[in-house]
């Protein structure tokens, strides 16, 4: 009784919290869930994509009774076993994610609310009327100021302290709880991130509602170096969209150049076209190294934690302006502006300056008092050639390298006067900077890179925020029929096997028609390849979100505009209420919208996080190699699993027999098994005769193109009946299906999961 | 290399249980030799030549011929085999053929049983090292080998870090020609 009173007294305080008493949606099962109220359907999930470990080491050393070998079945102290403890893991790292954007969300919204208020309308424009599908779906309030949004990070917060503890020693002891709280915590994620960008929208009036946004300058050949140079570095705005002003109110827009790396670049190239951006996280070391910056300034997240060092090195002036990373910097928030810059101009000191305002004001005055003293020029060729003939390739670089890169071949090329091996090696390069360390003969190879990597410049579009209402309606029905065969999703950070792989991955997608969407790094590096007539796949395909079209959503936290855009395409299209309802909002999206996401360089735990957010949301993804180092991935095993569903409108579970998706978290080696990978994992078991023959086409034909002759070993499975068949492989598939006694079988009318395990919510739930 | 030192006293690669070095051709090919039901994996850097413009999935196919042993294409792995004049016995990407791998109950590639032994050639050391990580915790009923250029910690048996490639090319020459001894 008393349980049922504390439920019941939870229950009202959620729906004081998220403003029950409106009734633009009755309010689902689920709003503001916690820890619990997810978990059947993450076990749901898991059950046919198990998860699959890979452990780093044989350890846990968390606490001073280990370390303790987990090894061969054993134990740890505590009682943890192997599987438990990577999950364990991977809980941390989303946590470390989710805590990332919340914190920069956090940041950005109590600096806009003290500028602003909190009563500030929040206004995405006239074409979008659900303005924030994640904070509607799992918290179940729409949000209308900024105030609201305060309202959804708080319980962000509250979850990520009870999901945390979990993490100490001696409390969990399931590795599939942990990844449910991995889920949860990825979830969140999506809220997070949502909260923030909404707020940048709000408070910087960056784009909104407009799909062709400007086209921004890439590369630091477009940096003009005749004029004093700022860096922004990181991915909080706050500080940058404050020098913009500080430029724009001095008159000295057109007199100092700002320029980016990482996701600053891409918020502030939304707030000024005249920003440009430097390139993705891999080349910060190169260009600090430039000394073509007179001002660095950080903020957070992802910034290399060796930058007072590298600014000191390269002449580069430098100012920590958020309070997570100030690098045992003196705190000068409170000096004198002018006191600040003589001590950085004439005694090259560095400081923690965590007013916007005060750091931006010292950046450019700084700037402009040490650039004309600046000396620093690209390494010619002629030098490099000199400075390479100190190598002896000894290969140590190369057993540093994360890219295994003979870069001792390229080098000592380099000493014989050939740059081509080098010039291929930066393209790959992740710019960590380990070959140099390692180097016993102290060759300055990131200088004789720089020479390769020359002057030259991309293009890159400007970030657009979310996806809007309109372009739902208009693709909502082809993308759920399988006309559209899907939306590539390519998100995330810059440790690719190959950085001509994006902007490959999306020329190959965009041309086959299906919807291309990119954010983050990974928005940048698709701009960093030209083709034969010189242009970039933003200047050669639509902005719009419809079929062909290559849209750069924004940044990291941008990344809750495509999770927001699956959920729209079940609430606006299909008229599937939302608030409060994840459950039926994921199962939607996981058996019909064709979606996958692409994290090929992901390295951080952001892009765990967003990864697996993705994941408990229904959207498979696909991941570099690199990543099988998260320790987990989410795979089937299509050939034994179990794929039945139910068909709500026949109300029978059926054995589909087809593993779609067939993976929820997987990892390619390479690029050629990426693409047809991408391809089948947009099959949805939703599909018309029409979109299914038009999917399988696409993964026949890119099979045959990078994987070999013949067909998919899998085609099988994918084919229900003659008709899903694609036409001009009609003859080559039926012989084969003849000859290993195919079967035809009914497409589900009404394919869900709800209704194949225990949970509250009812059949009826899915049917719109 | 395997771990003999003091469980409290960890290595730096693994932590405990680190693969065996073996650097003996004629001992690799007895280990293989002593399998029941071998798998070969093969991976996309045996796409790239030798110095002298052999294809390294050559010595893949040498590998699988001497001791008749089946073979797995991972990536884009199949298309070359198949250029060359051999089909696989399966194409799955590595960590398809890993989880399968990891059940003691799967049929293998040849539907005769789960394999006890995984020869793994190919695959960048990265992903490998993780892969060979799973089935070391995961598959106790199965050993692994490598046969790349570089120790792979994680698996049962691996070959050192050649700062050579000709010496490495002496070792795959030395174990087909051992291989081939016992045919």
């Amino acid at each position: 009784m008393a349980q049922v009173k504390e439920i019941s007294r939870k229950l009202e305080e959620i729906h004081k919290k998220i403003k029950a008493e409106i009734p633009w949606e009755p309010v689902g099962p689920t709003p503001m869930p916690e820890i619990p109220d997810l978990r059947q359907w993450d076990m749901r999930l898991m059950k046919t994509y198990a998860p699959f470990y890979a452990p780093f080491c044989d350890l846990c050393c968390f606490c001073t009774y280990g370390k303790c070998d987990l090894s061969e079945g054993r134990r740890g102290a505590c009682g943890i076993d192997i599987a438990t403890q990577q999950a364990r893991f991977v809980l941390m790292a989303c946590l470390m994610g989710c805590s990332a954007h919340a914190a920069h969300g956090g940041h950005i919204l109590e600096f806009l609310i003290e500028r602003y208020g909190p009563d500030k309308k929040i206004d995405l424009g006239t074409s979008i009327d659900v303005e924030a599908p994640n904070i509607r779906t799992v918290v179940g309030l729409k949000p209308e100021t900024l105030g609201d949004l305060q309202i959804a990070l708080e319980y962000v917060f509250k979850e990520i302290g009870h999901l945390l503890d979990s993490t100490h020693t001696g409390q969990e002891g399931s590795a599939l709880d942990y990844e449910s709280k991995a889920l949860h915590a990825s979830m969140l994620d999506h809220v997070g991130m949502e909260v923030a960008d909404i707020a940048q929208i709000v408070g910087f009036g960056y784009p909104t509602s407009v799909a062709d946004t400007p086209i921004i300058e890439l590369g630091w050949g477009a940096i003009d170096k005749t004029k004093p140079v700022i860096l922004v570095s990181g991915h909080n705005p706050a500080t940058s969209t404050v020098l913009i002003d500080y430029l724009r109110e001095h008159n000295l827009e057109d007199q100092v150049e700002v320029c980016g790396l990482c996701c600053t670049a891409l918020e502030t190239t939304r707030y000024s076209s005249k920003a440009k951006i430097v390139g993705p996280l891999s080349r910060a070391l190169f260009f600090m190294r430039t000394g073509v910056a007179d001002v660095i300034m950080t903020d957070e997240q992802c910034i290399r934690t060796d930058t007072p060092q590298e600014a000191a090195k390269a002449g580069s002036a430098m100012i920590a302006c958020l309070d997570k990373a100030m690098y045992g910097l003196e705190n000068a928030t409170d000096y004198e502006t002018d006191e600040i810059v003589r001590r950085m101009v004439d005694n090259k000191e560095q400081f923690a300056i965590l007013d916007p305002a005060k750091a931006a004001e010292v950046a450019v005055k700084v700037a402009m008092r040490i650039a004309p003293e600046r000396k620093k020029e690209w390494v010619t060729e002629e030098q490099a050639i000199e400075l390479a003939k100190k190598c002896t390739n000894c290969k140590m670089c190369e057993q540093v390298c994360p890219n295994l890169f003979n870069i001792g071949g390229g080098v000592t090329e380099v000493a014989k006067g050939s740059f081509d091996l080098i010039r291929r090696q930066f393209l790959q390069c992740i710019g960590c900077g380990k070959c140099e360390q390692e180097c016993p003969n102290n060759v300055p190879i990131f200088k004789i890179m720089q020479t390769a990597a020359g002057t030259e410049t991309w293009k890159c579009r400007a970030g657009r925020g979310p996806v809007m209402d309109t372009e739902i309606r208009n693709v909502g029905a082809p993308i759920t029929l399988g006309t559209i065969p899907g939306v590539i999703a390519i998100v995330g950070c810059s440790n690719y096997p190959d950085m001509d792989d994006i902007a490959d991955m999306v020329e190959e997608f965009a041309k086959r028609k299906y919807i291309v969407v990119l954010t983050g790094c990974a928005a940048m590096a698709a701009g960093m390849k030209k083709d034969k007539d010189g242009l970039t796949v933003y200047e050669k395909y639509s902005p719009s979100f419809d079929a062909g079209g290559v849209v750069n959503i924004g940044s990291c936290v941008a990344n809750a505009h495509i999770s927001g855009a699956a959920i729209k395409i079940a609430n606006i299209f299909a008229a599937l209420p939302l608030r409060g309802n994840y459950e039926v909002m994921a199962d939607y999206v996981l058996n019909r919208v064709g979606a996958c996401g692409v994290a090929w360089g992901a390295y951080s735990q952001k892009a765990a996080s967003i990864g697996t957010g993705f994941n408990r949301l229904g959207v498979p993804v696909v991941l570099g190699p690199h990543s099988s180092k998260y320790r987990r991935l989410y795979l089937s095993r299509k050939e034994d699993d179990d794929w039945r569903v139910m068909d709500a409108r026949k109300r029978e579970i059926v054995d589909t027999v087809e593993p779609a998706p067939e993976h929820l978290a997987y990892v390619c080696e390479t690029k050629e098994k990426a693409m047809p990978m991408m391809a089948k994992l947009c099959i949805r078991r939703n599909d018309t005769p029409q979109g299914r023959a038009i999917k399988l086409n696409h993964y026949i034909s890119l099979y045959k193109k990078y994987i070999g002759p013949g067909l998919p070993e899998d085609i099988h499975l994918f084919v229900r009946r003659d008709a899903d068949i694609p036409l001009v492989y009609k003859k080559e598939v039926r012989a084969h299906l003849q000859q290993i006694g195919w079967q035809p079988r009914e497409p589900v009318g009404l394919p869900t999961l709800i209704g194949t395990y225990p949970t509250k919510v009812p059949v009826d739930a899915v049917i719109h | 290399m395997s771990a003999v030192i003091p469980r409290h006293r960890v290595n730096v690669l693994t932590g405990i249980k680190s693969a065996r070095l073996v650097e003996d051709p004629a001992e690799y090919a007895d280990l293989i030799k002593k399998a029941k039901r071998p798998l070969l994996v093969v991976g996309p850097l045996l796409l790239a030549s030798t110095a002298e413009g052999k294809v390294l999935m050559q010595y893949a196919l040498d590998i699988a011929k001497a001791a008749n042993i089946p073979i797995c294409a991972t990536a884009q792995t199949r298309g070359k085999m198949v250029e060359l004049g051999v089909e696989p016995q399966c194409a799955y990407d590595v960590v398809e053929i890993i989880n399968a791998l990891k059940d003691p109950n799967w049929h293998g590639v040849k539907k005769e049983g789960n394999h006890d032994l995984v020869i793994f050639f190919g695959i960048r050391s990265d992903l490998g090292n993780q892969g060979l990580s799973t089935l070391k915790h995961f598959a106790p009923h199965l050993k692994t080998m490598t046969l790349c250029k570089y120790y792979f910690p994680h698996a049962s048996y691996s070959l050192p870090n050649f700062k050579k490639d000709a010496k490495w090319q002496e070792f795959l020459e030395g174990l087909i020609a051992n291989l081939q001894k016992g045919e």
